[in-house]
């Protein structure tokens, strides 16, 4: 339409200039002066480093117009009652003039006694990194395997350290846990994910009839772990409860060789600007940097063997996401490890001769992460030198559905009730490193 | 669609009117006319009975464990609910009237199995498979001397037990550095994890020797659940006033930790014994006190029927902190603490052991044919009191009990110390026999393994 295009475009033209003139009608998709930008920003300087400074210094702090035009000089406060054309008074906050233990507000974070102006960015249970174990890598010096270590393998493909009647006997947990644990029709996850860990932990420690230096390991619950470290100029901190703890009495001997460490020297860590590696990480200006791996020095099962994490709560927004849950698991066995390695060999940061190893199993009651940290390095300030290992084996479902009541559809039975997709080698992954160490 | 409504009206202190005869009896074949039984319907006692006759042979008849479950518990009346863990003063001899339990003071002399196992390191003379009873105080097991090859093999390492224990307890409550527990909530703190850590590290060192605890499956803060009727009473206001019901009770118990195991305790004396008098209480059981709710009738040993692990080994319970010894003797009821650990041991015992007897079948009617055993240990972190349970009877209402000889059994002992304090990362005064007690608990085992 050759007449609606110039008179659109007038429209608009008009519409431009007369802006501050006339008032836009603001209905109809024809009288929007300017569309909206929907994609991504551009990306120019100015948009990813911000204007430069001397555009910035240019730029005037804008007092808000009620202050310019002076608008709150004059209120009733003086008249002691309100008036319609004067301004609202501001009073001075009401002092009581002594403390009072129940109405106070407690001390200011700039006046407790471990205030710091360095901030620190802290890892506790409850965070969820966006990047998830590319952060957590980060945070931590650690260069990513995937699949579990050598050793490890060998454990799980040698035939001496299978339990008898392996399968049946996890079957029955399996049931135990998503079937007969309640008195209702099927427990809830808070119920058979716990369930489901302390089976498949009783039948691990029935393999201490062979091997008798399994029975020297203790499980910890509840207990609260202190590590700080700093990475280029950032200050972090691993704090809190996380999981369960399994300690030994002797540690995991290393599992990589001294080869693959050095090469870990030209492992470049990933970054993933623009995004910061402390997103997600709450930061803390009262803080004190604290290393305590949670138990006291005489502990007679010092080395901490492998750390458990349980995602057992019922709604899924509460539980972590598989990702998140092994930035979690990595961030937590490196906390651990660092703990440790301060605790025997001193608060200096070097490389370590005898690396300390710390696994990590994640579970939300069918799906298992499996992990394997080395701690090779305590020097975590530079992004170069030598750095930690992690290996990984991800998302191992133990089974893909348990079926508490039959599925009826049109009063034929669909779905019996059952364990379906069951896959013993995932329970095969968690005895092996349970046995890692000890055989 | 009638037919099957019909069958359910029939039920015992309902009168509706029924559309369909009930199960008639079988008729001699000679008789040419039906045969003359009470009605089913009218308000009279034949056919009160008779009602009753037609519930009892559908429970018989059930199809399915889970159905003679739902069939028993089906009708919802107020009932008593009993606390195994009460305050209550004198509850445990109330709580044997309401289950028929013989209490026996001190343990059941134990088999000859467990005997030659036993750890007696410097009773050399301990003679090969024979009777032998064990001396009162078990020698510590730390210098070994030389046994026969056969029977060193299955010595038990007393002092590995023993370093077991003591490294939970100091685990718990000195190395894991933990805050001052919060208000009332002392035994979450240390005693607990304490009493679970040790369990399950014993169990998993014992399992070598008892394949039954190979077998078996541990539950942490399991349910046990419990409905049975005993005696009779007149309801005395309600729109039922007047009617002679039977009272109702109801166990909801959970102990802090239980083994179940897939094969049967043995018995430990035969089904028809007789080790003593019923104490006979003549006060109703709300002078207890008891309180009637009305609520699910449920009967559970911590897992369902389809579960392979049926039959119970042992529970453990913790004391509560209401329940503890420094506020029992704060306000002079030292002599209850006693009766608390025994209370516990008798209830929590009987829902178990008549709990399990009902899942292999067996209810008021069609009673037990073989005596059902379980153990339990209760404890408040440092005392520890044993019970073992037999159960002989599940024939407890009116009707039944008339002429039933049979008693339960409940064998108990007083509540000892496992070690006198713990300072800086010393146990002093660690009591062996106390350990031993409790690895013999968890050696039993059916004498076939």
């Amino acid at each position: 339409m050759a007449a609606a295009g110039p008179l659109v475009l007038r429209r608009v033209v008009a519409a431009a200039r007369s802006r501050a003139v006339l008032p836009i009608p603001t209905c109809g998709i024809l009288t929007r002066a300017r569309p909206r930008p929907r994609g991504p920003l551009p990306r120019t300087p100015w948009t990813t480093r911000g204007p430069p400074p001397e555009v910035l210094a240019q730029t005037v702090e804008r007092r808000p117009v009620r202050e310019q035009v002076e608008l709150d000089t004059i209120t009733y406060a003086g008249r002691q009652h309100y008036l319609p054309g004067l301004a609202r008074p501001r009073f001075p906050p009401w002092d009581r003039g002594w403390h009072d233990p129940w109405h106070s507000p407690g001390p200011r974070y700039e006046e407790m006694p471990l205030y710091k102006e360095r901030g620190c960015y802290v890892c506790h249970q409850g965070v969820r990194m966006l990047e998830g174990v590319r952060q957590a890598q980060w945070l931590t010096k650690t260069k990513l395997v995937a699949g579990l270590p050598p050793p490890v393998l060998s454990i799980l493909d040698n035939p001496a350290h299978q339990l008898q009647d392996c399968e049946e006997g996890v079957k029955r947990a399996i049931s135990h846990a998503r079937f007969w644990d309640t008195t209702e029709a099927a427990p809830k996850r808070e119920r058979y994910c716990p369930t489901l860990f302390e089976d498949l932990i009783h039948l691990c420690r029935l393999m201490s009839m062979k091997y008798p230096s399994l029975t020297k390991r203790m499980l910890a619950r509840n207990y609260k772990i202190a590590a700080a470290w700093e990475r280029e100029s950032i200050l972090l901190q691993v704090r809190g409860l996380n999981g369960i703890l399994m300690n030994s009495v002797s540690p995991i001997p290393p599992v990589a060789s001294k080869e693959e460490i050095l090469a870990t020297e030209e492992h470049v860590l990933e970054t993933f600007y623009p995004i910061a590696p402390t997103i997600d990480l709450q930061e803390v200006n009262v803080y004190e940097e604290l290393n305590d791996t949670g138990f006291r020095d005489s502990y007679p099962y010092p080395h901490p063997h492998t750390l458990f994490f349980l995602e057992s709560a019922n709604n899924r927004p509460k539980r972590f996401r598989p990702e998140q849950l092994r930035a979690k698991m990595l961030m937590f066995a490196f906390g651990n490890a660092l703990a440790k390695a301060k605790a025997l060999y001193g608060n200096d940061p070097k490389v370590l001769e005898q690396p300390v190893v710390v696994q990590s199993i994640g579970t939300d009651g069918q799906l298992f992460q499996f992990m394997v940290f080395q701690l090779n390095t305590t020097d975590l300030v530079s992004n170069d030198g030598i750095k930690n290992l992690v290996w990984i084996d991800s998302d191992q479902n133990l089974y893909e559905a348990a079926q508490c009541l039959p599925e009826v559809k049109k009063r034929v039975v669909t779905k019996p009730a059952g364990i379906y997709g069951f896959q013993p080698d995932t329970f095969k992954k968690f005895l092996a490193l349970y046995l890692h160490g000890a055989v | 669609m009638a037919a099957f409504r019909g069958w359910r009206l029939l039920w015992p202190g309902r009168c509706w009117f029924s559309q369909t005869e009930s199960a008639v009896p079988q008729q001699a074949p000679d008789s040419l006319y039906p045969p003359i039984v009470a009605s089913a319907t009218a308000k009279s006692k034949a056919a009160k009975r008779r009602r009753l006759e037609h519930f009892h042979q559908r429970v018989h008849a059930a199809a399915s464990i889970e159905e003679k479950l739902r069939l028993y518990g089906q009708l919802q009346r107020p009932k008593y609910t009993v606390y195994p863990q009460t305050f209550a003063l004198n509850a445990d001899r109330w709580y044997q009237s309401f289950t028929k339990t013989v209490f026996v003071p001190g343990l059941p002399p134990r088999a000859v199995l467990e005997a030659a196992k036993a750890p007696e390191g410097a009773a050399g003379v301990a003679p090969e498979a024979a009777n032998a009873p064990e001396p009162g105080a078990a020698a510590p097991g730390a210098s070994k001397t030389p046994e026969p090859a056969a029977e060193a093999a299955a010595l038990l390492d007393m002092g590995e037990l023993r370093s077991l224990a003591c490294d939970a307890l100091l685990q718990e409550s000195f190395y894991q550095k933990k805050k001052r527990p919060f208000l009332y909530c002392d035994q979450d703190h240390t005693p607990g994890p304490f009493l679970t850590q040790l369990v399950s590290t014993l169990a998993a060192a014992l399992c070598s020797r008892n394949p039954l605890l190979a077998a078996s499956s541990l539950d942490l803060k399991p349910e046990v659940n419990y409905y049975w009727h005993h005696g009779e009473e007149v309801i005395v206001h309600g729109h039922r006033k007047g009617r002679v019901d039977p009272v109702r009770f109801q166990i909801d118990d959970n102990p802090h930790l239980q083994i179940r195991v897939p094969k049967q305790l043995p018995q430990i004396v035969p089904l028809e014994s007789d080790l003593g008098e019923v104490p006979v209480i003549d006060h109703k059981p709300s002078k207890l006190p008891l309180f009637k709710r009305q609520y699910e009738n449920k009967v559970f040993i911590g897992s369902k029927v389809a579960d392979p692990c049926c039959y119970g080994h042992t529970q453990f319970h913790l004391i509560p902190d209401k329940l503890k010894r420094e506020r029992l003797l704060r306000v002079n009821l030292g002599d209850q603490i006693e009766v608390v650990n025994r209370a516990n041991g008798i209830a929590s015992l009987f829902a178990w052991t008549a709990a399990q007897a009902m899942y292999q079948g067996f209810w008021n009617e069609a009673d037990v044919t073989r005596p059902f055993v379980s153990q339990a240990v209760v404890t408040d972190g440092k005392y520890f009191a044993f019970f073992c349970y037999q159960l002989n009877t599940l024939a407890l209402t009116a009707e039944t009990i008339q002429n039933n000889p049979r008693k339960n059994i409940c064998w108990g002992t007083e509540s000892k110390p496992l070690y006198d304090v713990v300072e800086d990362g010393n146990v002093k005064g660690f009591n062996d026999e106390i350990l031993l007690q409790l690895v013999r608990f968890l050696l039993n085992r059916p004498k076939e393994l």
